[in-house]
Order: C-alpha cells, then structure tokens, then sequence
C-alpha cells in the first residue's frame, strides 16, 4: 500500500506532468475559458466594458436555465429535445393564465406547472414506456409546439397585467434579474446533484442503471423526477423568455433552444452517455458560447455565419476533451 | 523442448506514474508449452502480459521471438508475430453473429470483394466443433450465455493461428464440463506446437494443464519452477507469502428463527418449482453448471425479474417483491454475480458506492453528510481490510477483490437479515477470497441468513451449511455441506441424476 501513497503524493518529476493531463482533464472548459475570454479582451477592448459583461450574462441566462436541468438529463443518460417547444407552450399558456387572473403568481405557477407536467409526460414514456429518450422528446418537440401554435392560433400572445415585464427588466445592484435567477438555480441544481440522494441516484443511473437497480435505486422514479426536473426549469425559462418582452411567439420562441442547450452541456464536459460530468461545467460551457456570440457581434461577424462559428466550437471542445 | 524459447522476456521492468509495477521481469515460454503464470491481482501479471501483447511498453528489458529481438510497439506488431491476447473482459460484439464476430478485421472476401458468408460460416462451425461446441454461426452473441463466448473467443485465436495464445482467466464464467473441453483443446494445441501462457487463480486447473509456472509476487520473479516438482500449497504460499489452509471453514453453530421460505417459485423457461428455507445464521449454497437458472431464481426472489408464481415469506410474512427496493424493505442484500456489468458503478467513487443503498443512513434534513459516509467507510474499511489510498478515487481504479468488498459493504450498511451473494469470489484473488470466506462467516454468527450462488462447487462445500444442486431450473439435490463431495454433486449438476421426492 505504501507505493499507492507515493503515487498520490510524491513530488516526482513525471507527477508535474500527470498532474497537468487531470487538471486538463478535470478543468479543461475553464481553460478553454479563460483562453477565449483572453482573446475576446485582446480582439475588441469594447468586450471588456462592465456593460457588455453584464449583457452576455443577461443573454445567456434563459438557455443558462435550460442548459442546468440539460445537464441533469444527460447525466442521468438520456436527452431532452423539447425544451425549445415546451418553453413556448409554457409561455402562451401561461400569459393566458396571467391576463384571465390578472395575478402575476398565477401566470408564474402556470409556466411552472406546464412545464413540470410535459417533463413529467416525458419522463413518463422515458421510464415506463421504454421509449429511448431521444424519441420520447422528439415526440413532444411536435406536439408542444403544436399544441402552442393552436392555442395562440399561430401568433403570438401578450401579457395585460402591468408589473409581469418586471421580472426580467428589473435590476438588483448591476445584475438583471434573470442573471440572479440563473445563479440561484445553478446554486439549487448544484446542491441538488452533490448533496442530496437524488443526486447521487442520478450519476448512478447514468453510469450503470442495472447496478443502481440491483442496488435498490428506484430507477424509474429517478428518470420521471430528472424530466420533471427540466420540465420546471423550462417554465422558469419560459417566464423569463415571455416577461422580457411582454409577449411570446408560438412559432419561433424557443426554436433551437434544445441545441444551445445541449451544446452548453456537451462544451461543458459532460458525457453524453451519461454518469459523468459536472454542473459547473455547464455554466462554463454555456458561457463560452455567450462570449463567442457577443464576439461575432462586436466584430460585426455576419449573422448567418455565427451558427458555423459555434458548431466548429461545440467539435473543437468534444475533440479536445479527453475521450476514454 | 527445443534449444530456443518461444518467447523470451528479458529483465522487463515498468512503472506508472513513478511506481514501480515490474522489477526486472524475465520469463520464457518454450515452443508447446503451456506455462502458468501465477500471482495475486496487482501482482504486475496483467502489466506483463499487455507488454507482450503491445498494449503497453516497457521501461527497459528486451523481448525475443525465437531468438529474435522484436519491439512489440503496439498490439498488432504483436499479432502478427503470432501472440493473441484473451482478456478476461471479453471483446465481443453483441449485435454481430457469430461468425462476423470472429472474423472481425479479417473477412472472407470473394473475387468481386463481397463478404463469403458461407465460407465464414463453414470455417465457424469447424474451429467451434473442435471445441465440441455446436452453435449456429448466424447466431446473434448477445443472445449467447457469457461462457460461449468465452469459447468464442479461444476460436478466434485458433483461427488467427496464432504460435502463443494468452489466457487471462478463461475458466472463470465456464462450466465444469466446459472446462474440461477447453483443457483437452489445449493440449492438443501444445501437440500442434502451440505455447499458452495461462493466468488464473484456480491452483487446482493448472496443475491438471500446466507444464511451468512462474510466481510473481508485488512486481517481482518469485519463481518459475516445473509444475510437478510444486505442490499446490507451496505454490499458494509462493504467492500470498503464507500458508493458505483449503479446508472447510464452517463452523457449527445454533440456528435462528426462519428468515426466509420460497414455495413453489416457478418462472416459465427459467425455472421451477423452487422450495427452500434459510434460518437465521444458516449458510445455504445453490451450484450448478451454466444454466442451471440459479442467477435468474434469485434475481427473481430480489425483484429484479417480476414475471414469476409463487409464494416468498420473509420472517413468517408472505411478501410480494415486485422491485429491488421491495426485497431491500423486506430485508434482503444481493450482491451480484459480473461485478462490472451488475455491482460497481464506475463513475462513482469508493465511498458513494458504498453507500448507494442506505443513503438514509447518511443525510440530515435531507441532505447527504460527508463526513458521516467517509467515517463510515473507515469502518468498513478496517473490518473488511478494504486496500485503498483514498477512498474519493472512482472503484474502478480498485482491484478485483477490493471492489468486492465495498459491493460487501454497501449491503452491511444496509444492513438487511437475508443476504446473498451470486459467484462472491469471481475474479479475485487468493488472499482476498480467503478474507470474503471468513466475512461471511462471521455474518452468519451474527445471525444473518446467508445465500451462496457459486458455479465452483468447492467453494460451496467450502462454506455452506445446505447445499442446493441445481440443473435446468430445478433443484435435484440437496445436501448437508459436511455429508457430499465435489463427485456427487456433479452427478446431480449434470442431471445425470436426480433426487426424487426427497428434498427437504
């Protein structure tokens, strides 16, 4: 045993450079980071400005929400491709909630409920049909944005009850406070996957689900709780999509937000098969991908060329993770 | 024996990571030889052999073919030089047939270069009949049990024909029987001039088969010796560096109150009419050949499978068990056979997966306290003799018989009455298995009721109180662990015979 201890702690020489592949490893997305934030300064002072810092945040905070419950989906090892649909559903119903009640609380608690019930439906087919989650959310994809586009007849709806747009355009200090509401459910979500059962059920889950069945894990319940899960967090996005502007489209609000999502996941370290992977990681990704839009800006990059800046992104990052 | 070895590793020494795994290594193995190489895990057994197999390189140290010195720089050099590694961890495609799977990088073209099927299928069938194994070629692997695998794995070495096949652990998920063929198939390969060199940690196999054997102990030669001039214990001695008895280690001891009564457990194609009871402080063993259903009984009886009849009482109480979670309320363990596929969860680490099944043991306002689960491993740690530096690394960076012990653990902390263990011992090394044994043991005087579900009959003559002989899904025999031998059990494993009305 005395040799393993050496191994932990000797100060050798080829150490320094095993000790640099984990940090790499572990850490390879803040590297990443830290490297693009560098470039970003050095390319366009204007990026440093506290406003400009401020507004990426802002502008990722909504898929930043999204991205969080993503990030607990894949650990748990399946994917969820309707977001983007049930954001926009949990939103036009929810705006129908606020203007019949005229009560904000209720417009909010319908979004959240919404949202938490499709993710429920999903996980629902995920655990107990035994559809592969790729296909289940596919599903759903559709039928939310269809059922989103009926209900809102193909437009768009908007909130009558003053103070709803508050939510997402009020400050607190120098943050918006869909930054602050970002933060807390990254906060939340953190301590959610490293401090309680659920958690720990997850990654087992996600890395070997007949050992965390054998293990007496109730691997259902896990897997509807993991869609119920992100299924919230999308009514939390979708108040903050549908209160920035007073309104949501039933047709193109939330559109490809699965994919920014996924991206942020997968930028982020986390294997896509599941078990492995780190909330903090998520963040990082999903920032990674707010500086580089807020680059491709300032430098007046063309519009239609961003979404190929990112995919080349989203490949760099999978390439230089380090693939077992 | 010829002048020449076969193969000659000279003073091979590698480390990782700064420690030393192989210290000036040498072994040979001659032409047609079958040389056993022996030693506990972490010994630097597999170190060596992924050297020769150009998995990894050595440090220093040069190794000859025939004379020859060759760089084996990475495992196809190593191919072609004739030399096929058989990992313990088989290399199979599942949803390939059988004969795409062992021609896999090396298939059958026709001239228009399209895949020759029936010329693959025919060779197949051959190279498996040899073996005495009769299997459609078209079958899909995964529809196979884990031993014809196995079997089809040796084939793809012998289709290769490669000059030295290394085994590492063949038998361990064969049956007896199959066992036996396997040994006469190399035998034969040594008359064809083929050298093996065989890793396992059944003594009693590789004295049946073995020419040499070479002991490596914590990286270093321990000896290499004729296998006639060694007995068994001095080879075991060799090994673990003390004298490790063979003998039967159970104690008798008063029984407790009936802790579990299976009745007429039946589940269509897998098994039958099952009754059998365990006390309190009982040890009851099932054995069997591969597919006897003993695994699916009691994967059943732990709510894993659900579609079966029958009643199940636990202390007294029927219990309809519909999931693991319900058979760990009515207070049974399991710990499953396959740890790498069934117990371990490998991304997490040693102490999570301890406490993976009682995590309420561990949480205050619902959330999960460190510091209680790290001084609960320490426990676990020092009772069970549980080797690990830091207990935050993942378990797979454990050794077989460590794994095990934290699998072991995680049930203790459960803490259930009824515990059972599928093939406890599989893969692990002597000293280990020895310390699992005397664990078990100790759990029975605590009162606990045990299951032992082994495929060595050995090891159930070894430690249980009741031994269930089990063929085809039906138990054909049951004996008092003092009053059988390996013989008779075989008889009623093959279902050469059967018990009648008798049991019980």
């Amino acid at each position: 045993m005395d040799n393993i201890n050496t191994k932990e702690y000797s100060p050798e020489s080829p150490s320094m450079k095993s000790r640099l592949s984990w940090l790499w490893s572990e850490y390879s997305v803040i590297i990443a980071f830290i490297i693009i934030f560098i470039a970003a300064s050095v390319m366009n002072p204007r990026f440093l400005d506290i406003n400009n810092q401020l507004n990426i945040l802002m502008q990722v905070s909504i898929i930043g929400i999204i991205a969080l419950g993503m990030t607990v989906v894949m650990l748990s090892g399946g994917i969820d491709l309707s977001v983007g649909s049930v954001l926009a559903l949990a939103g036009v119903i929810s705006v129908l909630a606020l203007n019949a009640s005229g009560s904000i609380l209720i417009g909010v608690f319908t979004a959240l409920l919404v949202g938490a019930f499709a993710g429920f439906l999903n996980g629902l087919m995920v655990a107990k049909g035994r559809i592969a989650s790729f296909i289940a959310t596919l599903g759903m994809m559709a039928a939310a944005r269809s059922i989103a586009l009926y209900i809102a007849e193909g437009g768009s709806v908007s909130g009558e009850v003053s103070g709803f747009t508050a939510i997402a355009n009020n400050n607190v200090w120098i943050f918006d406070l869909p930054v602050l509401i970002f933060f807390a459910m990254a906060v939340l979500i953190y301590i959610v996957m490293h401090k309680t059962r659920f958690g720990r059920y997850v990654y087992a889950l996600g890395s070997n689900e007949k050992a965390a069945m054998l293990s007496a894990i109730r691997v259902d319940r896990i897997k509807i709780g993991v869609y119920t899960l992100i299924g919230t967090l999308v009514g939390v996005a979708a108040v903050i999509e549908t209160s920035r502007l007073n309104s949501i489209s039933s047709s193109s609000s939330g559109a490809q937000y699965e994919l920014d999502a996924i991206a942020a996941v997968i930028i982020g370290g986390t294997r896509m098969t599941g078990g492995r992977g780190k909330i903090i990681g998520t963040i990082f990704g999903i920032l990674i991908l707010g500086i580089l839009n807020n680059m491709m800006n300032l430098m007046n990059v063309s519009p239609h060329l961003q979404g190929f800046v990112k995919g080349l992104i989203i490949i760099i990052a999978v390439v230089f993770q380090k693939r077992e | 024996m010829t002048s020449q070895p076969f193969v000659a590793m000279n003073q091979i020494e590698k480390s990782f990571n700064g420690v030393p795994v192989l210290k000036k290594v040498t072994l040979e193995v001659e032409k047609g030889e079958i040389h056993a190489l022996l030693g506990e895990n972490g010994a630097g057994k597999s170190t060596l052999m992924n050297i020769l197999g150009g998995v990894h390189q050595p440090d220093s140290g040069q190794i000859f073919i025939e004379g020859k010195q060759v760089t084996m720089a990475n495992p196809h050099i190593s191919q072609t030089h004739g030399i096929s590694f058989i990992h313990q961890e088989l290399n199979m495609v599942g949803d390939l047939k059988v004969y795409e799977n062992m021609f896999l990088g090396s298939e059958i073209r026709n001239k228009a270069g399209f895949l020759n099927v029936e010329e693959m299928c025919r060779q197949t069938r051959e190279i498996l009949a040899e073996l005495g194994v009769f299997l459609n070629p078209k079958e899909y692997v995964r529809n196979l049990a884990t031993s014809y695998k196995q079997l089809i794995e040796i084939s793809k070495a012998l289709l290769h024909k490669s000059q030295l096949i290394i085994m590492d652990e063949p038998t361990t998920s064969l049956a007896e029987h199959e066992v036996g063929r396997l040994f006469e198939l190399m035998r034969n390969l040594k008359k064809s001039g083929v050298s093996i060199i065989y890793i396992s940690h059944k003594l009693k196999e590789i004295q049946a088969v073995c020419d040499r054997y070479t002991v490596l102990r914590d990286g270093q030669l321990v000896k290499t010796d004729d296998m006639q001039s060694g007995n068994l214990e001095e080879i075991t001695k060799l090994m673990v560096g003390k004298a490790i008895s063979q003998e039967r280690f159970v104690h008798e001891h008063e029984f407790g109150e009936m802790a579990l009564e299976v009745e007429r457990l039946s589940s269509p194609g897998l098994f039958k009419d099952i009754d059998f009871t365990v006390r309190k402080g009982q040890i009851v063993g099932f054995t069997g050949l591969a597919g006897d259903g003993r695994t699916e009984l009691f994967e059943s009886l732990f709510g894993y499978r659900k579609k079966y009849t029958g009643t199940i009482k636990v202390k007294g109480k029927a219990m309809k068990i519909t999931h693991p979670r319900t058979a760990l309320q009515a207070g049974m363990g399991y710990v499953p056979k396959d740890r790498k596929e069934n117990a371990i969860i490998k991304d997490l680490s040693v102490v999570h997966n301890m406490s993976l099944s009682s995590m309420g043991n561990f949480e205050r306002w619902g959330f999960i306290q460190d510091k209680r689960e790290l001084e609960k491993f320490s426990n676990y740690e020092k009772t069970l003799n549980i080797k690990v530096a830091n207990p935050r690394i993942t378990i797979d960076k454990l050794s077989g018989g460590n794994q095990q012990k934290v699998i072991i653990a995680k049930w203790l902390e459960a803490d259930t009455d009824i515990l059972i263990f599928d093939n406890p011992t599989q893969g692990i090394d002597v000293g280990a298995k020895q310390e699992i044994y005397q664990e078990i043991l100790e759990l029975a005087k605590l009162g606990k009721a045990i299951i032992i579900l082994s495929s060595e009959a050995p090891e159930v003559l070894r430690i249980c109180h009741v031994i269930n002989v089990m063929y085809h899904g039906e138990i054909t025999a049951r004996f008092m662990g003092d009053e059988t031998n390996e013989e008779e059990i075989m008889h009623y494993a093959t279902g050469a015979k059967r018990e009648g009305e008798h049991i019980g």
